[in-house]
């Protein structure tokens, strides 16, 4: 499953920052819509970078119902 | 030029030696550390090795803790009996006259450690603050702190011989014990009370005449001098309580094997270092509040309402940022008490202390309320916060959820009537909050919840400035939003997973608490850079309920220290120092919660009482205060600071 592996997240943290960055050039950081979509992706990409790796470098699987 | 130049110098050159003098004495007393004491440690070397000595031979046993070879050098632990050889008393028992002797001493001793760093920290931010006005102001404020912990210091000493003469009178076998496997440290120990005593005098006396440019620095510095001493000095008396918990460096009869590294270097060593550092800059922190609270409520004028004010709010924000981590520290004790002995730590939390654990989760929890209270109270003192007001409603509701989940007990003591109507010993929909996924869960929000007031706080009358504020603020809402989330999703995940996984869920709710910390704060900071300012913070105009959450907040911790040290000190249960020398006292047994509720009470209560008496002396010297003149301030007067 894709949402398993942690390359997705990064991945979509990747896109997030980068969208964040073409928008500050097209000067649409105070776009109400554009502000609270980068921010959903960024927060909720860095938040389950954070479950995997955090327990992976316990020796335990995040995704252990997931992958049950 | 050229004689101040070499005043300069000179009193460079007797600073160093006066600083090199106090130190020698440790480094004198490297040598015999570094191998591993020069004499055995338990006193006389043992019989059978006195006679062998001809033979030169030599008996090597294994290490409990490192199971690593070593010579024996020692004694054995003494097999005691209840009598008076072992235990001498008077007719009381004399446990409770250690635990109130060791209490005192812990109290002051985590004061005087905790006041310098604060103080090291002010007197920094005021060396390097450009506007001379606020240095001043923040110098007096360093200048304040270590006033008040000077006499405290004394008081100190004065208990820490009390304990002594207590274990000596009392427990005479178990001190023998303890202080010939610590031998090698222990003249080091006090040789560096002697350093820091002739350290913190210099500091504090030499205050107004090392207050301009290199000297300055240099009185700095010596507060860094200062605060080495004395955390190396914890590190040692943690060494201790460490060796009893979980002792190493001897062999199953307890005979010291030569390495002293491995006596201070046990298994809990480390986690209780960091707990214990953090425990008394939070103590420190709220004992400080405490003092500009009382004199705040004391003041006589405007002025000294507006100082005490600001005291009060910078010693809280001090304490409430070491209170943060102290939970996570908290909990990284506990995993290291499970890994070291399973038995201990559910003993701890499962079992015969475990509800010790709720009445602390419940002072946790008044210790994170009373730090919000007092800063929405706080929010008064600043025109344009009132914008916040509406909100606190929601934070309240947010609080008290996750307090009421941290509280909840897994089970609770019923009559079999009480038990037949809840239909088992768990409540059907409440029972499921007693388990630590939950509690996790509790914590974190709570947690979280203070960051974001804090955050807020910092806003209270200022508006972002930055082109991209918009953005800012909505990315810090939707990152504290899913933050929240995150949080209570992987306390519901850990119902639904084993418990060899569920442990670890902790660690990512930990870090999804300390990202909004370090993370958010960091943001908020950039975004106030050059912030539009909607009013001043109108320092000493702020409600005396905010003063009384600040007692309220010193007391918590106060009390909150007295009963971990208490449950620390009780999952030895019948054990001086753990699996290797028995407690055979007739007080070997673990009190009733009421008693050692009613305990620690006492202990707080005395602690406070002689805490005010050195506060009423701090009031006496007011006068001898090192600024000499009233160092106008631009704006109004009672405003001690323009910023947080």
């Amino acid at each position: 499953m894709i949402l398993t592996n942690p390359l997705f997240w990064f991945a979509l943290l990747g896109l997030g920052v980068v969208v964040l960055v073409v928008g500050k050039k097209m000067g649409l950081l105070n776009n109400t819509m554009f502000a609270v979509g980068v921010s959903v992706v960024i927060a909720v990409a860095y938040f389950h970078i954070v479950d995997h790796y955090l327990m992976d470098m316990q020796g335990l699987d995040y995704w252990y119902l997931f992958r049950k | 030029m050229g004689s101040v130049t070499r005043k300069k110098t000179l009193s460079v050159i007797a600073l160093s030696a006066m600083i090199g003098l106090l130190l020698l004495p440790i480094v004198v007393a490297i040598p015999a550390l570094a191998s591993g004491g020069g004499e055995p440690a338990a006193g006389a070397p043992p019989a059978e090795a006195a006679q062998k000595e001809g033979t030169a031979k030599v008996e090597k046993a294994r290490d409990v803790y490192y199971k690593t070879e070593g010579i024996v050098s020692g004694a054995p632990a003494p097999k005691t009996a209840d009598n008076a050889q072992f235990y001498p008393r008077y007719n009381f028992e004399s446990r409770v006259l250690l635990w109130f002797a060791n209490q005192q001493h812990l109290y002051y001793g985590s004061f005087v450690l905790a006041v310098p760093i604060f103080c090291m920290v002010i007197e920094f931010i005021g060396v390097v603050t450009k506007d001379k006005a606020m240095a001043k102001k923040y110098d007096q404020l360093a200048y304040d702190f270590i006033k008040i912990s000077l006499t405290a210091y004394s008081l100190t000493a004065i208990l820490g011989g009390i304990l002594i003469f207590t274990f000596l009178t009392l427990y005479p076998a178990f001190f023998g014990y303890l202080s010939s496997i610590f031998r090698p440290v222990m003249h080091i120990y006090a040789l560096m009370f002697v350093a820091e005593s002739g350290t913190l005098y210099i500091y504090y006396y030499a205050w107004d005449k090392m207050k301009e440019g290199l000297m300055k620095w240099l009185h700095l510095s010596m507060s860094v001098v200062l605060n080495v001493i004395g955390t190396l000095l914890m590190f040692l008396a943690n060494s201790w309580i460490g060796f009893m918990m979980s002792p190493a460096g001897v062999d199953e009869q307890g005979r010291y094997l030569g390495n002293i590294w491995h006596v201070i270097h046990t298994a809990l060593w480390n986690p209780l270092n960091v707990h214990r550092i953090l425990g008394n800059m939070a103590f420190g922190g709220g004992v400080v509040a405490a003092y500009a609270a009382y004199r705040f409520l004391s003041a006589k004028n405007d002025e000294e309402r507006a100082h005490y004010d600001w005291m009060g709010y910078i010693a809280m924000a001090l304490g409430v940022a070491f209170l943060i981590p102290l939970p996570f520290a908290g909990y990284w004790l506990m995993r290291e008490v499970y890994a070291y002995r399973q038995q201990m730590g559910i003993t701890l939390m499962g079992g015969l202390l475990a509800w010790l654990f709720i009445i602390q989760a419940t002072m946790i929890g008044i210790l994170f309320l009373s730090s919000n209270y007092y800063l929405w109270q706080a929010l008064g003192r600043m025109r344009g916060a009132e914008r916040f007001q509406k909100w606190i409603k929601y934070f309240v509701f947010i609080l008290v959820c996750g307090f009421l989940i941290f509280i909840t007990p897994h089970t609770i003591v019923m009559t079999p009537a009480e038990l037949k109507a809840m239909g088992g010993q768990q409540h059907p929909v409440l029972g499921n909050y007693g388990v630590m996924s939950a509690k996790n869960g509790g914590i974190n929000v709570i947690i979280t919840t203070t960051v974001l007031s804090f955050i807020w706080y910092m806003r209270g009358n200022r508006v972002p400035a930055v082109s991209w504020s918009k953005f800012g603020n909505i990315f810090m809402g939707v990152f504290f939003f899913f933050a929240y989330v995150n949080i209570i999703w992987l306390a519901i995940y850990g119902y639904y997973i084993p418990a060899n996984v569920r442990v670890g869920l902790s660690v990512p709710q930990v870090a999804t608490t300390l990202s909004c910390l370090f993370f958010m704060t960091a943001l908020n900071v950039v975004m106030m850079k050059g912030a539009k300012q909607l009013g001043p913070i109108e320092w000493g105009k702020i409600s005396v309920r905010s003063q009384y959450a600040l007692i309220m907040l010193a007391t918590a911790f106060t009390w909150m220290m007295g009963l971990m040290g208490y449950i620390r000190s009780s999952v030895r249960l019948f054990w001086h120092v753990n699996e290797i020398m028995r407690d055979n006292s007739p007080w070997a047994y673990t009190h009733t919660v009421g008693f050692g509720a009613n305990m620690i009470s006492f202990n707080v209560l005395f602690f406070w009482i002689s805490i005010m008496f050195v506060f009423w002396l701090g009031t006496l010297g007011a006068k001898k205060a090192p600024v000499e003149a009233k160092v106008p301030v631009p704006g109004r007067a009672p405003e001690p600071a323009v910023g947080h």
